[in-house]
């Protein structure tokens, strides 16, 4: 069981190497093995810190990714080659949460991040200017304003970049000679900035909506790709989605009772079966909305519902208070989705005697 | 009287090389391999040129080809590279087990199979934190010791404590078969000695069974003897057969099999090399993953190979590994060369790390037990081999020519094509059969490779029934399969396949695929009884995937463009004829209640609902009233003219006779064509004209008269008059007359 924090941070959302910092100190306290160049840690102990596990000195990591070890560690692999890496998934796996804390625990910080949007422009990879010292003083050092990017490389960072296939393809390829030459060129100064050693880009992208701006080759080739799957088994997702909600609910003030989440079980493995268009028995083929119904979804649920129930009822989550965020998360497509959501509530969740309360609870939305 | 005995990984490539430099350094005058002694007399076989490995030696009981026991053979396995090496340079070479003869008749009398059970060497690796027991040796073993006897000593110790730790109690039957070995090995082993108290014995042997045979640490004779003397014996024989690198990965009589044989013939043939070079290793692995990929038209380039390597040596770092292995070579291919996906690394999968080797053996090699027993069964059939064609009717209403049909049908599913189904000709009956037989030459070829599959007849079609329903998606081809295992009989395989099938069904989304899976299936249903098979089970999945079908259908038939609607109606088509077979009352109204899903409402495509109705007409779930309120409404002007004629052409499909016979419909057809607007009418020409194309010149031409009387306003006419031109038929009558012997005289029939 993962524990559980009572303590209530002053932000709503602290950064990894914030909430996290305890454990980040006692890992380099133990840690003896080779580390890469600018690395806080090495690659083990950076294994150790995502994946969990308890130290020499008795101190318990929390397992930050539930998953494949074998992932994590060719991510961390890949950063160590200096190859840069891209983290490729369906919405909700995991990708920006994996890549955070891998910045926190390689450079020690996680902040260095260029948010992809469709307006993303070149500045925000590259360098932008001051412009009222440009005027004042002509293009100078102390004129250029450094982007996340930039940053890294000077202090041989991790640089992170939300989104890449988000990214206008022009924006993208500025990473191309970043990330073959490890320069960046600053034209106006005839200047140049090289990378320090440890610098290194961790990408996420999602490959649902692939084709917003597919990656170019020549890009594609400069990253190691992993691709982050949906959770394996239901008692995996159960176990992430328990981890997370009772996070978030301490962290919101949710005086909610942590033992009632039997819920999450269910709301699971609702999610479990729309997404794989089959019963968990394997005996009833189900359609599958268009929602991707992550494990992300499947925790905003649960949050959800347990602030229902911490303000509105008796603090326990039930059917009632889950059943509206299933719905929502469920029918994206108000007819197709709609359809495919009563089909299954009375062909399954129908069938299902001790679903009962929840079958009633979606009835009554209609 | 030196013994040295070597104790291997059977398949291990490190093994090899290391038995290859033991054998060097001290050469043996006699070589002893772990193996039943039957194989000694065609041991000598192993050294012809035409012995190419994957082989396996086979040895089976006589009277029951199924007892059987393979021991496989790889490029790479330290008994073919000892063998070689010894029948090479004249040492005589022979094998240690306890005999087949014995083993099979003490499993006759009810003791289990004493087979190895799993790697030793695989639990040594696992322990040290190695998931390739390969890697292990690598590291543990060779880069440890330079000289391959300190190896060995190493390895032989290591067992000793493992077996030492052996959990099983005194009285498992896996302890007493193997002491019962063990006991015979160091028979065979004491007699060597004394035979040649000077020569130097070489042992070869599972490593399990090492720290046994160390003659200074015999037990007595005494301890041994009762093991070994008094046993029952069957008669058995021996062959050498051609192996797959794939069935190199099965439990056989050489313990568990191997899962990456074409990795492990990469790390021997890379590390047998002159001053092998461990980095070399990774690189060339990688470069021969890359050309595949390029085979495949994947992009794979030089620079991408290069990252692949410095990712997997990182990732053996950080995993603590002293080497790198093939899952991390597996890891960083499939991020750096597939781009994260999984698809492409299968690819390589089965071509790299498996391999599709396949080994052959000399001409005068001794038949393998599945010729033996073809032959056996081609005597007792008496259905001789002929290389000239013989055609063979079969009766199989009778048991002795049911027989031959069941063995031609398991020869066919085999892949060796000896007959070949002909037409049956005029009778329509399903109890008999004709086929085609021709013995040639390439057939023993196929026999030998089929050898693989199993030592008898049955057995083989079994297995590869089973395989080929492993390995395919296509519904159609396992309900095929399905019935093709039953006219041969075969129930293993009907078990295999009909679980595979029942496991497709359950996730398959295409319903014309599930419809088109009944026909066969109901074929199978209805005249399996003839060959007396149980078809119980048959039913059920047929039941089961008729209902899904049923289900999906009306969902499925919506939005259908011309070409799909084709399929659809095709396979609705099938169903229907699969089902008549059956006259399964449930079924049939499930069936009809989707039908009628599919007939009443617009929105089907018309091919499919006009099928659908005429099915429902037919079966009497659609009132006659019912059906020209139907087609009126399909075929009025509202409706699109090209659907209307599909709808036409579903409802019709190829028998006039209904609109023969009901004016009422046939009304409605004409005033459908005859209000259609000059423009559409001639693009509804060419789809009409299919329609009724493939009605019989006659029907054509009643249909014509019909139409024409209904204009003349006598539409309810009961028949046709019969204005003959008597003078015209004459000359035709009296022909007609001529050929069946009748008299024919004008003004009146004979």
């Amino acid at each position: 069981m993962t524990q559980v924090q009572v303590d209530t941070p002053a932000v709503l959302r602290e950064h990894a190497e914030q909430a996290y910092a305890d454990e980040l100190a006692a890992l380099a306290a133990v840690d003896d093995r080779p580390r890469p160049p600018s690395w806080r840690l090495s690659p083990w102990a950076v294994a150790t810190y995502v994946l969990g596990g308890r130290l020499a000195d008795g101190t318990v990591i929390t397992p930050k990714y539930l998953g494949q070890r074998r992932l994590v560690e060719v991510a961390i692999s890949s950063l160590a080659t200096d190859r840069a890496l891209l983290l490729l998934g369906v919405p909700g796996t995991a990708k920006t949460w994996l890549g955070e804390h891998l910045a926190a625990a390689v450079s020690g910080s996680s902040t260095l991040v260029v948010q992809g949007t469709a307006g993303t422009q070149e500045e925000a990879l590259r360098y932008g200017w001051n412009y009222a010292r440009l005027l004042a003083e002509g293009p100078s050092r102390e004129a250029l304003v450094p982007g996340p990017v930039m940053r890294a490389m000077e202090t041989g960072a991790i640089a992170r970049v939300e989104e890449l296939t988000r990214i206008p393809s022009d924006v993208q390829d500025a990473l191309i000679s970043i990330l073959s030459e490890k320069t960046l060129p600053i034209p106006e100064l005839d200047e140049e900035v090289q990378a320090r050693p440890g610098f290194n880009v961790i990408a996420t992208a999602n490959n649902r909506d692939k084709g917003v701006n597919e990656l170019s080759s020549a890009l594609r080739r400069r990253f190691n790709t992993v691709v982050l799957p949906l959770p394996d088994t239901l008692d995996q997702e159960v176990e992430i989605v328990r981890t997370r909600v009772t996070q978030l609910g301490a962290s919101l003030e949710l005086p909610a009772d942590l033992e009632s989440l039997s819920e999450i079980q269910r709301v699971v493995t609702v999610m479990r079966e729309l997404r794989s268009g089959v019963t968990t028995d394997q005996r009833t083929t189900i359609k599958s909305p268009s929602a991707t119904l992550s494990t992300a979804e499947a925790i905003s649920v649960m949050t959800n519902g347990l602030a229902l129930a911490a303000h509105f009822g008796d603090g326990v989550v039930r059917a009632d208070d889950v059943a509206a965020g299933l719905l929502g998360a469920v029918v994206k497509d108000p007819v197709q989705d709609r359809l495919v959501w009563q089909e299954y509530l009375e062909t399954v969740v129908r069938n299902r005697k001790e679903w009962n309360d929840l079958y009633r609870a979606c009835r009554d939305l209609g | 009287m030196p013994v040295d005995v070597y104790g291997v990984r059977h398949h291990g490539p490190g093994s090899a090389r290391s038995v290859r430099e033991a054998l060097e350094a001290r050469p043996p005058d006699l070589l002893l391999v772990e193996g039943c002694p039957e194989l000694d007399g065609i041991v000598h076989l192993l050294g012809e040129p035409d012995m190419v490995p994957p082989v396996a030696g086979l040895v089976y009981a006589v009277d029951d080809p199924r007892r059987a026991t393979f021991y496989p053979l790889a490029h790479f396995s330290p008994e073919w590279v000892a063998v070689r090496w010894a029948l090479a340079r004249g040492v005589p070479v022979r094998f240690l087990d306890l005999p087949a003869t014995h083993a099979f008749a003490l499993e006759e009398a009810g003791a289990p199979p004493t087979r190895e059970a799993g790697d030793p060497l695989a639990t040594l690796a696992a322990a040290a934190g190695y998931d390739d027991a390969e890697r292990w040796w690598e590291d543990a073993v060779e880069q440890r010791h330079d000289s391959p006897a300190e190896r060995f000593d190493a390895i032989r110790e290591a067992m000793a404590s493992v077996r030492e730790a052996d959990p099983r109690p005194d009285d498992d039957p896996g302890v007493v078969g193997n002491l019962r070995r063990e006991a015979w090995m160091r028979k065979v082993l004491r007699a060597a000695v004394k035979e040649q108290p000077d020569a130097r014995t070489a042992v070869v042997c599972g490593a399990w069974h090492a720290p046994a045979l160390v003659p200074e640490e015999f037990p007595p004779l005494s301890h041994d003897r009762p093991l070994v003397t008094g046993l029952p014996r069957t008669k058995v024989a021996a062959a050498w057969t051609p192996w797959t690198s794939a069935r190199l990965s099965y439990a056989s009589g050489y313990g568990a099999g191997v899962t990456a044989p074409g990795w492990y013939q990469h790390l021997f043939d890379h590390l047998s090399g002159e001053r092998p070079d461990q980095r070399d290793l990774a690189t060339t692995w990688l470069v021969r993953v890359a050309r595949t990929l390029r085979e495949e038209r994947l992009d794979a380039s030089t620079a991408a190979v290069v990252e692949a390597a410095r990712l997997a040596e990182t990732l053996s770092i950080v995993r603590g590994r002293p080497s790198v292995g093939l899952t991390e070579l597996d890891d960083a291919a499939q991020s750096v060369l597939c781009e994260g996906s999984r698809l492409p690394l299968d690819l390589v999968h089965s071509r790299l790390v498996v391999g599709e080797e396949l080994g052959s053996v000399p001409d005068s090699a001794p038949v393998v037990p599945l010729a033996a027993d073809l032959a056996r069964q081609q005597r007792s059939l008496r259905l001789k081999p002929s290389a000239s064609v013989q055609e063979v009717d079969l009766d199989l209403r009778r048991p002795a020519q049911l027989d031959r049909s069941v063995l031609l049908h398991r020869l066919a599913i085999l892949g060796v094509p000896w007959g070949v189904p002909a037409d049956t000709g005029r009778t329509t009956g399903t109890f008999k059969e004709s086929w085609r037989l021709e013995w040639r030459p390439e057939l023993a070829v196929d026999l030998v490779e089929a050898g693989v599959w199993g030592t008898t007849v049955a057995a083989a079609a079994s297995a590869r029934a089973a395989d080929r329903a492993e390995g395919s998606a296509d519904l159609a081809e396992l309900a095929g399969l399905v019935g093709a295992c039953l006219t041969a009989d075969l129930p293993d395989g009907v078990t295999a396949v009909l679980a595979a099938l029942d496991a497709r069904a359950a996730v398959q989304h295409d319903v014309p695929a599930l419809l088109h899976t009944v026909e066969p299936l109901a074929r199978t249903c209805r005249y399996g009884d003839v060959r007396g098979v149980d078809t119980a089970r048959v039913r059920d999945v047929l039941v089961a995937t008729a209902v899904r079908a049923c289900v999906g259908l009306p969902m499925a038939c919506a939005g259908l463009d011309e070409e799909s609607a084709d399929v659809m109606g095709t396979a609705i088509d099938g169903a229907q004829r699969g089902l008549a077979l059956l006259e399964d009352a449930d079924l049939d109204a499930t069936w009809h209640l989707a039908l009628e899903r599919l007939s009443a409402p617009e929105h089907v495509a018309g091919t499919v609902a006009g099928r659908a109705t005429r099915i429902l007409l037919d079966a009497g779930r659609l009132a006659r009233d019912d059906v020209a309120r139907r087609m009126g409404r399909r075929l009025s002007v509202a409706a699109p003219a090209p659907q209307a004629a599909a709808w036409l052409e579903g409802f019709l499909a190829g028998d006039a006779v209904l609109l023969v016979h009901d004016p009422a419909l046939l009304g409605l057809v004409d005033r459908w064509l005859s209000d259609v607007e000059d423009a559409v009418f001639e693009d509804l020409l060419p789809l009409v004209r299919r329609t009724f194309a493939d009605f019989s010149k006659a029907e054509r031409r009643t249909i014509g008269e019909r139409v024409s009387r209904l204009h003349g306003g006598r539409a309810d006419d009961p028949a046709p008059s019969l204005d003959l031109d008597l003078e015209q038929a004459t000359p035709a009558v009296l022909a007609v007359g001529r050929l069946l012997g009748w008299e024919v005289a004008r003004g009146g029939a004979a």
